[in-house]
């Protein structure tokens, strides 16, 4: 199937056309993520579905071990995608994706998403699953840099990355009721 | 629900002390207060999840109660309507409950022992291992988890803080899987190297409608709990958490944990942790839910050979909607649904276990296998050494291969599970699908 072909079944009214085409997008990998991204704007919620199965097969398919060329080039587009300019379903949705494939060239523009209302949360988890000393060095810097409201959170992280957190300055909250 | 009628606690706990010599009076450390002693000799539960399978659990432990074996002190759900429905049952059964719409204000009651967890599956691990914290024994809903750092999360607080975990998967205490564990362990087809199982495909929703605001009665925010935050979909709950991978996993994470914890224990292959896990799958045409219908999973096992298949609909060789037939060296076994709510086949039933042979262990005190999976456990929450059947280590093992089954099919591609460093050999990313980073403040 090529990207054309994909992009015009996706917006089919038919639901195996659909179904069908989605699970090709894997094989066209990195040329299809915007276009894909771009059905996220759709009217129907079951092409907005497709799109995102679609970029779902795609990570998938790259993730696999010894696709490294690939897996890089997806991640160059899943990164642009992180644009004020994107709507923010889309941007909570790449966020995981990266949070699958990503490495160091992911964590900036992930961290920089931490003082983001919305988003903050989301990009927090995908720092948290993504290895290495960079991601956890972002974490460190951002318990004393994000606003103060959403430290507690970032602790989260850092516990599970198994650093140890001043439970005086940042008490874990987990049983603590709230209702 | 066929309660043996003539079954008292006084005979309940007779049975329990005497099949291992112990004595009948239990320090209050093992109920989980320790430094304070127990006021009676009743086990005081908290229900965590009043709803669908919550609601038989919530009888089982008022019928417990009718029994002298139990005292229920408080319900909890994140739906007012439910909470309400629960408290009143309670209350006409002439127990005092205080209704919590937060599972930690129960678990702050120092009087609560014990608690009953049935809520979605994505909620299992964190209130475990929060239950384990407090100190408090926990019966939990199959599948255990939904992530497998989940479910070593959950190993280890019931390890380290002594409590003791069961986990609902009731073939173990059926009478159906007890006879044919008999048979199959004592030889009877010899070595067993394939399993069948077959089961209905997972449903699909035909019927998608967009997002809106959740029932005045709901709490969506705690429904979420570790999720990721999303607007909440009426397809989402309640029960049909099951048809989304993140929440439910389809059918295989849902009556594949009955059926393979059935298997395992037939087989003897708890400790064959190890495993390689092919998948393929046909998706869902439209709707939210993303589980595939029809899929086909194999499972290699190694030291000893033998192969386990998971097929919706797959090959249906026995009478019912679902089942798994083992295939041996000298014949073939069935086994219907998850070995307690249908019957052993005749040859199984008829089958004497031989001499200095094999006997499983089973529960044995009611008719009831859901009766008989509860009793096991308030029998193991008194009974210092003793872990439950179904014990969080046993019942992690099954809901590993669950996981790693529906992982593989959305992965499209084997997977080689090394089970001693529960890893995924040589792939970054099905390693980090192991574990989902859990939301503020709802982690384990």
């Amino acid at each position: 199937m090529k990207l054309q072909e994909l992009v015009k079944d996706i917006q089919s009214d038919k639901a195996e056309v659909r179904t069908a085409a989605w699970q090709q997008a894997g094989r066209i990998g990195a040329a299809a993520v915007k276009p894909l991204a771009k059905l996220y704007t759709a009217e129907d919620a079951e092409i907005r579905r497709a799109a995102k199965r679609g970029l779902e097969k795609i990570v998938r398919a790259v993730g696999a071990p010894g696709v490294r060329a690939a897996k890089s080039a997806v991640i160059l587009e899943l990164l642009t995608l992180l644009s004020d300019t994107q709507p923010a379903a889309l941007r909570r949705d790449i966020l995981w994706l990266l949070s699958e494939i990503g490495s160091d060239e992911s964590v900036e523009p992930i961290a920089a998403l931490l003082k983001h209302k919305v988003l903050r949360e989301d990009a927090r988890m995908a720092l948290e699953r993504i290895p290495g000393d960079r991601s956890l060095a972002v974490l460190r810097t951002a318990l004393e840099s994000v606003p103060k409201d959403f430290r507690i959170n970032i602790a989260q992280s850092l516990r599970a990355r198994g650093v140890t957190v001043d439970p005086q300055k940042y008490p874990c909250q987990k049983l603590v009721p709230t209702r | 629900m066929n309660l043996n009628k003539t079954m008292k606690r006084r005979d309940f706990l007779a049975s329990a002390s005497a099949a291992l010599a112990l004595p009948y009076v239990i320090p209050s450390s093992v109920l989980g207060r320790a430094g304070r002693p127990s006021a009676n000799e009743r086990i005081n539960l908290g229900y965590i999840g009043v709803g669908g399978m919550g609601g038989g659990h919530l009888g089982r432990g008022l019928k417990f109660r009718e029994l002298g074996q139990t005292e229920v002190l408080a319900v909890c759900d994140v739906d007012a309507s439910r909470l309400g429905s629960a408290a009143k049952r309670c209350t006409d059964a002439g127990a005092k409950v205080e209704a919590y719409a937060d599972y930690r204000r129960l678990l702050e009651r120092m009087d609560i022992d014990a608690v009953v967890i049935s809520t979605p599956d994505h909620w299992h691990a964190v209130q475990t291992v929060h239950a384990c914290e407090t100190g408090k024994h926990v019966y939990v809903e199959k599948p255990s988890s939904v992530t497998v750092r989940e479910g070593q999360a959950m190993v280890d607080a019931a390890r380290k803080h002594g409590c003791k975990v069961q986990v609902g998967a009731q073939g173990r205490s059926g009478k159906p899987a007890f006879h044919t564990c008999r048979a199959l362990r004592n030889g009877m087809i010899g070595q067993v190297t394939k399993v069948d199982c077959w089961h209905y495909e997972t449903p699909y929703d035909k019927n998608p409608v967009p997002d809106c605001d959740p029932p005045a009665s709901l709490d969506w925010d705690m429904w979420l709990g570790p999720l990721r935050w999303r607007p909440y979909n009426p397809r989402y709950c309640p029960g049909t958490f099951r048809w989304l991978m993140e929440s439910g996993g389809g059918q295989i994470r849902d009556r594949g944990a009955h059926q393979f914890s059935a298997i395992l224990w037939c087989l003897n292959a708890d400790s064959q942790t190890s495993f390689t896990v092919e998948a393929t799958g046909t998706p869902p045409p439209m709707g939210l839910w993303d589980c595939p219908p029809k899929i086909d999973i194999t499972y290699s096992f190694k030291d000893p050979d033998w192969t386990l298949l998971w097929s919706q609909p797959g090959r249906k060789t026995g009478k019912t909607e679902f089942g798994q037939m083992f295939y041996g060296e000298k014949g073939k076994l069935l086994l219907e649904w998850e070995g307690a709510r249908k019957w052993a086949e005749p040859e199984a039933l008829a089958f004497k276990t031989p001499s200095s042979g094999f006997e499983p262990y089973t529960p044995g005190l009611f008719d009831d296998f859901g009766l008989n999976h509860m009793g096991e456990w308030l029998k193991a929450i008194k009974t210092p050494g003793h872990l439950p059947n179904v014990d969080i280590e046993i019942a992690h093992r099954t809901a590993i291969l669950c996981i790693l089954g529906n992982l593989a099919y959305s992965l499209g591609r084997k997977l080689v599970f090394d089970g001693d460093k529960q890893i995924v050999v040589g792939d970054d990313q099905a390693n980090r699908l192991l574990g989902t980073p859990q939301r503020h403040p709802y982690h384990c």
